[in-house]
């Protein structure tokens, strides 16, 4: 506190002090206001364990890869780091998306806030740009042939499609310039971009007020300052989301798929969550309406996001008295969750998963298959690599055999029996069954 | 501000204050500095753990002691990969082995212990000699001259059925012991 007080007779602190914290909020603090401060929090988490990763990440086709799973393996918390920043993108977009919903609902983007819902639109813009030039970063195999399709899409807008295409990728073919120019888009371009966006996100804020309730009356009940209450009500949500974001890195494992291999196009990518609703739209749309569904329609919704103030005219804010600015958001959420649920149903429907697999799975951890075998760049080189075994040799009893006396099968083999009963031979046999270059 | 402070400020802004106000505090205090911590404990770890990993050392076949001349240093070709966080390097380095009358081989460091260049052997005068600042050795790698503080550095040596084979250490440059790197 001493040091505070020399510092403050100085350069006048408490003024300061007072013009960040005493914000006075319309209707008072409430627990709805928390989403643009979580955005932010977020956002200041993804540039924290952005900074850490790029300590040991290498943006080049050769080390990519291996500097992501040096990361994932050898470096002390790692994994832990590399998971706060892929659940980080996912947890922002869905802050993101609440904080607009509920700008939505609450009407706040109408006079005088207009800009400020303009400013909003371009910052979630650039954070799916984010999403977008991130995705490729750790260079394996999903990455790759999503990216590749990301930038086909790009391709097929009219007359500039093609040179728009060439200018991302860098060149002909997506490789050693695409790599090294997504990483700079994403980790100096757009965060100088949107730190500039965010400053004037809350610019604007500080110059119009927030928007509070709907009804001037209950706005008028009273008017809280942001500190303590409202603050207490932002950290208390950020401490929860950083709980939720720690749990899902140390409980849910985020591992890489192969290192990207262009030469393989049996490789299935699948786009994040969420983009997956616009996945599955262009399944969907085919032959010459494909650019209406690759271009025309995004750009659609994008202008109509961004120039939304200026199409709901409607000044009033209570969202009863709006129905068809409601209903437009409700059909638009509609349309967006149906594809997402019709996608991930497609998504999970094809790999039924036998219960085998996974105690397969757990015997070949049990009796430690991995010290000797590969799968998926993971254990050791002694036998043969195991990660598409199920292609090479999809005969089960040959893998019995194998199992019950190696040498029966390959003569001369070093790979000692295993004491296993006929249900542990049958479910490690239907495990390596399942390594397949296209999961059944 | 003091606690005292009445709720409505000028202007008409209310401000909770009292033990209500202190709740407030506490609580984002707490959720301020478990966050911080959740993240300084990791992040700290994550940068530091490459500078506590101790280099693993491996034995290198280095020639065969057949080809070796008695009591005359000759300069062998160490060739090891090195992992180098998730690169894997060849490195090589030139090590002066000579052969005692015995038939064990004693394998110098190539670096001279004043500070670090690469000597070689003369010779004529047979003797090792550092070229940056006069050091000479003989050829049991005691100083005969020179601001060199230590006799040469030797290399962990072992020979199994006519190979030479050393383990590759590095060791502080200036100091009268030998101490490993």
């Amino acid at each position: 506190m001493r040091i505070y007080e020399w510092f403050d007779r100085r350069l006048n602190l408490t003024s300061v002090e007072r013009t960040l914290l005493d914000e006075p909020i319309p209707g008072g603090a409430s627990w709805i206001y928390v989403f643009g401060s979580a955005t932010l929090f977020l956002f200041l988490l993804q540039a924290i364990t952005g900074m850490f990763l790029a300590i040991y990440y290498a943006p080049t086709p050769d080390h990519a890869y291996d500097s992501i799973q040096f990361i994932e393996e050898q470096v002390a918390f790692g994994a832990f780091v590399r998971g706060l920043h892929h659940w980080g993108a996912s947890g922002m977009v869905v802050a993101i998306g609440l904080h607009m919903l509920q700008t939505f609902l609450y009407g706040a983007y109408k006079s005088p806030r207009e800009v400020m819902w303009m400013v909003g639109v371009v910052l979630f813009l650039i954070v799916m740009a984010f999403a977008f030039t991130g995705y490729l970063l750790p260079w394996d195999q999903t990455a790759y042939w999503a990216t590749q399709i990301g930038l086909n899409m790009v391709g097929t807008v009219p007359l500039v499609g093609e040179f728009l295409m060439k200018v991302m990728r860098g060149g002909e073919l997506l490789g050693a310039l695409t790599l090294s120019r997504f990483f700079a888009v994403h980790v100096l371009f757009l965060p100088a971009i949107l730190v500039t966006m965010i400053a004037a996100h809350l610019f604007i804020l500080r110059r119009v007020g927030p928007a509070g309730p709907w009804t001037d009356e209950r706005a008028s009940l009273g008017r809280e300052t942001f500190y303590p209450r409202q603050v207490y009500m932002d950290a208390v949500v950020m401490l929860a989301v950083f709980a939720i974001l720690a749990s899902l890195a140390l409980l849910v494992p985020f591992p890489l798929t192969d290192k990207a291999n262009p030469s393989d196009t049996s490789f299935v990518p699948v786009p994040e969550w969420y983009f997956l609703f616009y996945y599955e739209l262009l399944k969907y749309v085919h032959g010459p309406l494909e650019p209406l569904a690759t271009w025309v329609l995004p750009m659609v919704v994008i202008l109509g996001l961004f120039f939304w103030p200026f199409i709901d005219r409607n000044p009033v804010r209570n969202p009863i008295k709006r129905p068809a600015a409601l209903v437009s958001g409700l059909l638009f959420l509609l349309v967006v969750f149906s594809l997402l649920g019709l996608s991930i149903k497609n998504l999970y429907a094809v790999p039924r998963v036998d219960p085998a697999l996974a105690r397969g799975q757990a015997l070949y951890q049990q009796f430690g298959c991995i010290g000797c075998h590969r799968i998926h760049g993971e254990g050791g080189a002694v036998g043969p690599d195991l990660s598409y075994i199920g292609d090479t040799r999809p005969d089960r009893e040959w893998h019995l055999k194998h199992f019950r006396d190696p040498q029966s099968v390959s003569p001369g083999s070093f790979m000692p029996k295993f004491p296993l009963d006929e249900k542990q031979l049958n479910d490690l046999a239907s495990y390596m069954l399942s390594l397949k270059r296209t999961p059944s | 501000m003091s606690e005292q402070q009445g709720g409505l400020e000028e202007g008409g802004d209310y401000t909770p204050v009292g033990s209500r106000r202190t709740f407030f505090g506490w609580v984002t205090k707490v959720a301020a500095g478990l966050v911080g911590l959740g993240l300084a404990i990791p992040l700290a770890g994550y940068v530091i753990s490459p500078a506590l990993k101790r280099r693993v050392q491996s034995w290198v076949e280095v020639g065969r002691v057949d080809s070796l001349p008695e009591g005359e240093p000759s300069q062998l070709e160490y060739v090891t990969i090195v992992r180098d966080g998730y690169l894997e390097a060849k490195t090589q380095k030139a090590v002066w082995a000579v052969k005692q009358p015995d038939g064990a081989v004693t394998v110098f460091a190539p670096l001279c212990t004043h500070l670090g260049c690469g000597y070689h052997w003369d010779t004529t005068d047979r003797q090792f000699k550092c070229p940056c600042h006069g050091s000479v050795y003989d050829v049991t790698g005691a100083v005969l001259a020179g601001p060199a503080p230590r006799a040469l550095d030797r290399l962990p040596t072992k020979i199994e059925l006519g190979r030479v084979l050393v383990m590759y250490k590095e060791f502080k440059s200036g100091l009268s012991k030998s101490v490993e790197l």
